[in-house]
């Protein structure tokens, strides 16, 4: 899209990066439900600061570690790097930092004063957690009532371990209580009290997040069978370690994620053989793909387009299931109504049933309370307030909500605390979801100019090793793996911006662009959903015309300056370096320094300009060095040429002044090791001698 | 558009020694666009005088600030240095910039840091060659396009004199004949007819010999006089 043109004036007033990000969302950002800055914490990612990085990630997700490990990751579905090789692995990268620290690695932002109305919140799951998180960082005094006796929901009670260990969504629940979170665990409202006792309590509204939590039945003969299991029945016995005897023989009724949650731990329990039997046919399949892969990996077979008429017992035993032929799932109007063939009905042979054909509410909750289900058993609820029909009592979550993944129900616990805090300050609950807008698809003629960057892979545990264990099937990323992949971001929107009151239509941009992106026009215009954040041109540009959303352009002097003025008196040398492929201790100024030398870490050389080369020299450098990636080996291309031209320009205005060239360098060793890195800046720094 | 390089430092820091507080001006328009006048240039030789002044233990300090354009009065409002604060303000204008900013400030001395060139083309990324004279008296609709006023040495207006040579002007053998340009043009156009006709001696009242010259429309001179009264 054509985005509103920009002056200087519009820059001082969103004079923060932040807010000129916010003309526009990269695709990852927007298509996330609790819209977290992915590029933001990726870019942190890259250049180790991790503690930023959960932070920013944080902000929005309280369920960080958590969705680290099981997030349907829309951001990746939509990464526009899947059209230059493979999306980014936002969500292995996410786990790593969520992980690295525990929940002591991230920043807790409590309210100065907490001292606002208590809230009731029923319901630790991910959308009552999240609500109440975000009611106490706004000064409420929310209460958690939870009837299991830990916090976290279905990932606590249902989510098989293989793919959520326990202690990883402790972090996020240690963290959420940290902000003035109260928990009260096995309290069952509607049991032990009623949502007006709560009232009675003194909350002044209550939040109804309790989640689905039964599975849905299927009335047909043989399905009162005790082997007939309910999907999140087993799931949550076999998350509490309660003895299940699975029998050896499993078959699982229904295709989505739970149903392979099911299929995998019954496979973990000891079956020794496990299918999967559903109405869809594989195209149709809901459960995400990848959990299919893994699910066929460990030896779990499909049988697509069948559908259970009836449980065959013999001598009170489960023997099979008689299984109709699906002649279509759904209607013209794409609504749920399968048809049979009554005609094509085969054997499944098994010895014990799991049902998972989806979850329903168990409304328990309402008794005893003024709150009662509408006429088709379901809260009655307001989308646009998420108020039930009593104004004081709210609702998010899957209870009103189409079912979904996690980072969805964060999003509405987010929604419903914003609610609940206008109605508690007496304000209309006005709710505004408008977003901004997004950036669009690349093109083939940029994309391939991109460097292409294989994805990082995953190492997994063998399907043989796996299936045995409700060990994590997967291991996180090592801090290297993890920063070259955040790498891997293409910055999406964080690029170039023509200031339209100063562009004088030179022609530079157009001339200079690598990706061949910027047109003139009337003044020049660069397409932010095509330009890569190179900042070549905003280095050359003769009207400092161009600005970056993403990072204060002119800023590296000031960087410069302050990296010089850290070093102790005597010779001083300031390193500017190509980062693209330091390691993140480099970046994070870990590593080994060279006495003398203060290092600047940049993601590219691309975005030095003259002046960022000529200023170090009047804060107290003796020396300035310029350590480049060898040609093709920078994130962008022509990076190193084009800048080894720009310290040939900069080395002639020093000869004007009488300052010899040799104490501006060039190096082309930042693809090489720190080792490399080291012994060739010490060398410049001390020799000195022109290359 | 008009073309300007800079001038040699040991010149503008020459023109700047009697000051010690200095202002840069950068001009958005002409001297943006051939790269040598424009904020980022003026930012540069900053850093470059700033360090002379190191080097050579003066003591000076130099500011920096850029308008669209320095020969509009309008534009001055965006300034966001006041420039009678300055001892000085070197300009990174070209001439006209220069002149006129001198005559808006009149308490003030702006200083050139540009040479004000020729009127020229792009003709090439990095290039810009002359074009053009501001002669006053347009000859280019019957030499081809080609300005017999910027591309003869002698600024002759009925062709070639006896300095040709080979394709060369007698000035400089680098130098191309403009006059042998013009009937290579208008050869290959079918025009060379042209070059048959006689021209009159030209009007040189046009060009700068009788004073400044001046461009006065009348309705924008009237609607302002209006206005203002």
């Amino acid at each position: 899209m054509r985005d509103a043109d920009l002056t200087t004036k519009d820059v001082a007033r969103l004079r923060a990066t932040t807010d000129l990000m916010e003309r526009e969302w990269a695709p990852c950002r927007y298509a996330c439900p609790v819209h977290a800055d992915v590029r933001g914490y990726l870019e942190a990612i890259a250049e180790g600061r991790w503690r930023e990085a959960i932070d920013i990630i944080r902000e929005r997700l309280p369920l960080a570690s958590v969705c680290g490990r099981i997030c349907h990751h829309p951001c990746e579905v939509n990464c526009r790097r899947t059209d230059v090789d493979q999306p980014v692995a936002i969500r292995e990268v996410k786990r790593f930092v969520a992980e690295l620290q525990r929940a002591g690695g991230s920043t807790v932002h409590k309210a100065a004063v907490q001292d606002k109305a208590r809230v009731a919140i029923v319901g630790a799951g991910p959308s009552g957690l999240s609500a109440a998180m975000e009611l106490a960082k706004r000064g409420y005094r929310p209460t958690v009532f939870e009837k299991f006796p830990v916090a976290g929901g279905i990932p606590a009670t249902a989510i098989p371990k293989y793919r959520l260990p326990r202690e990883v969504l402790q972090i996020d629940v240690d963290w959420i209580l940290a902000h003035g979170v109260g928990l009260r665990t096995g309290v069952e409202i509607g049991k032990d009290k009623s949502i007006d006792d709560l009232r009675q309590e003194g909350f002044a509204a209550v939040i109804l997040a309790t989640g689905l939590s039964t599975s849905r039945l299927l009335p047909m003969p043989g399905a009162d069978h005790p082997r007939v299991l309910p999907a999140l029945r087993f799931l949550t016995d076999v998350a509490f370690d309660r003895k299940v005897d699975i029998g050896q023989d499993v078959l699982v009724i229904g295709g989505g994620n739970v149903a392979v949650d099911a299929a995998r731990s019954a496979l973990r329990l000891g079956a020794a053989r496990v299918r999967m039997m559903f109405l869809e046919s594989l195209d149709e399949m809901p459960a995400y793909k990848w959990e299919q892969n893994e699910a066929l990996e460990e030896g779990i077979t499909f049988t697509p387009r069948r559908g259970p008429a009836e449980v065959l017992v013999t001598g009170g035993r489960i023997v099979g299931v008689k299984a109709r032929a699906v002649t279509r799932v759904f209607d013209e109007n794409k609504r749920f109504d399968p048809r049979y063939n009554d005609a094509d009905v085969i054997t499944m042979d098994c010895d014990t049933v799991i049902l998972a054909i989806g979850q329903a509410a168990d409304l328990d909750f309402l008794k005893g309370s003024s709150l009662k289900a509408d006429g088709r058993g379901r809260v009655p609820y307001s989308p646009a307030s998420q108020q039930t029909s009593l104004p004081w009592v709210f609702a998010c979550g899957e209870i009103v909500t189409p079912p979904g993944s996690v980072v969805e129900a964060c999003a509405s616990g987010r929604r419903v605390a914003q609610a609940v805090d206008l109605f508690l300050s007496g304000r209309e609950i006005g709710l505004d979801d408008t977003l901004p807008p997004h950036i669009d698809k690349i093109t083939a003629c940029v994309a391939e100019k991109v460097l292409k960057v294989p994805r990082e892979p995953v190492t997994a545990e063998p399907p043989q090793v796996r299936k045995r264990s409700f060990m994590a099937i997967d291991r996180n990323m090592a801090a290297e793996a993890a920063a070259w992949e955040a790498r891997r971001c293409m910055s999406c929107g964080a690029g170039a911006e023509v200031l339209v009151d100063k562009c004088a239509a030179c022609l530079t941009c157009l001339r200079v662009c690598p990706f061949e992106i910027p047109k003139v026009t009337d003044v020049a215009r660069i397409d932010s959903a095509l330009c890569q954040a190179c900042g070549i041109c905003i280095a050359e540009c003769p009207a400092n015309a161009i600005i970056a959303r993403g990072w204060n352009a002119g800023g590296l002097p000031a960087r410069a300056e302050a990296a010089l003025a850290a070093l102790p008196g005597g010779r001083k040398t300031l390193a500017y370096i190509g980062g693209y492929r330091a390691a993140p201790a480099e970046w994070r100024a870990d590593a080994d320094a060279v006495p003398g030398v203060a290092e600047v870490y940049l993601p590219s050389i691309s975005r030095l300009s003259v002046t960022d080369l000529l200023v170090p020299f009047e804060k107290g450098a003796d020396r300035v060095l310029v350590v480049a990636c060898a040609a093709g080996k920078d994130r962008y291309p022509q990076a190193t040429s084009r800048v080894r031209r720009r310290v040939e320009q900069a080395r002639q205005l020093l000869a004007e002044i009488g300052l010899e060239s040799g104490r501006l360098q060039w190096l082309e060793v930042a693809d090489q090791d720190r080792r490399a890195v080291r012994a060739a800046v010490a060398a410049a720094a001390e020799k000195g001698v022109a290359s | 558009m008009i073309v300007a390089e800079r001038k040699p430092l040991d010149q503008i820091l020459e023109i700047i020694a009697p000051y010690k507080r200095v202002l840069l001006l950068g001009c958005g328009g002409c001297v943006t666009v051939c790269l040598t006048g424009g904020e980022k240039q003026a930012h540069e030789l900053a850093v470059q005088l700033r360090l002379a002044a190191q080097q050579k233990a003066l003591d000076l300090t130099v500011e920096v600030d850029s308008i669209t354009r320095q020969c509009d009065r309008e534009f001055i409002q965006n300034l966001k240095a006041d420039p009678g604060s300055y001892e000085a303000v070197l300009s990174l204008a070209c001439g006209v910039g220069v002149g006129f900013m001198s005559e808006l400030y009149p308490s003030v001395p702006f200083l050139p840091a540009l040479n004000t060139t020729f009127y020229g083309a792009n003709t090439a990324p990095g290039v810009w060659a002359e074009y053009c004279h501001g002669c006053g008296d347009c000859v280019l609709a019957w030499t081809g396009g080609i300005c017999p006023m910027a591309r003869c040495s002698k600024s002759l207006i009925n062709g070639s004199c006896g300095g040709t040579n080979k394709g060369k002007c007698e000035v400089s053998k680098d130098m191309d004949c403009g006059w042998l340009l013009i009937y290579n043009r208008l050869k290959s156009m079918g025009r060379l007819e042209e070059l048959a006709r006689i021209r009159q001696p030209r009007d040189w009242r046009k060009d700068r010999a009788s004073g400044v010259r001046r461009l006065t429309h009348q309705e924008l001179v009237k609607l302002e006089e209006e206005s203002g009264a």
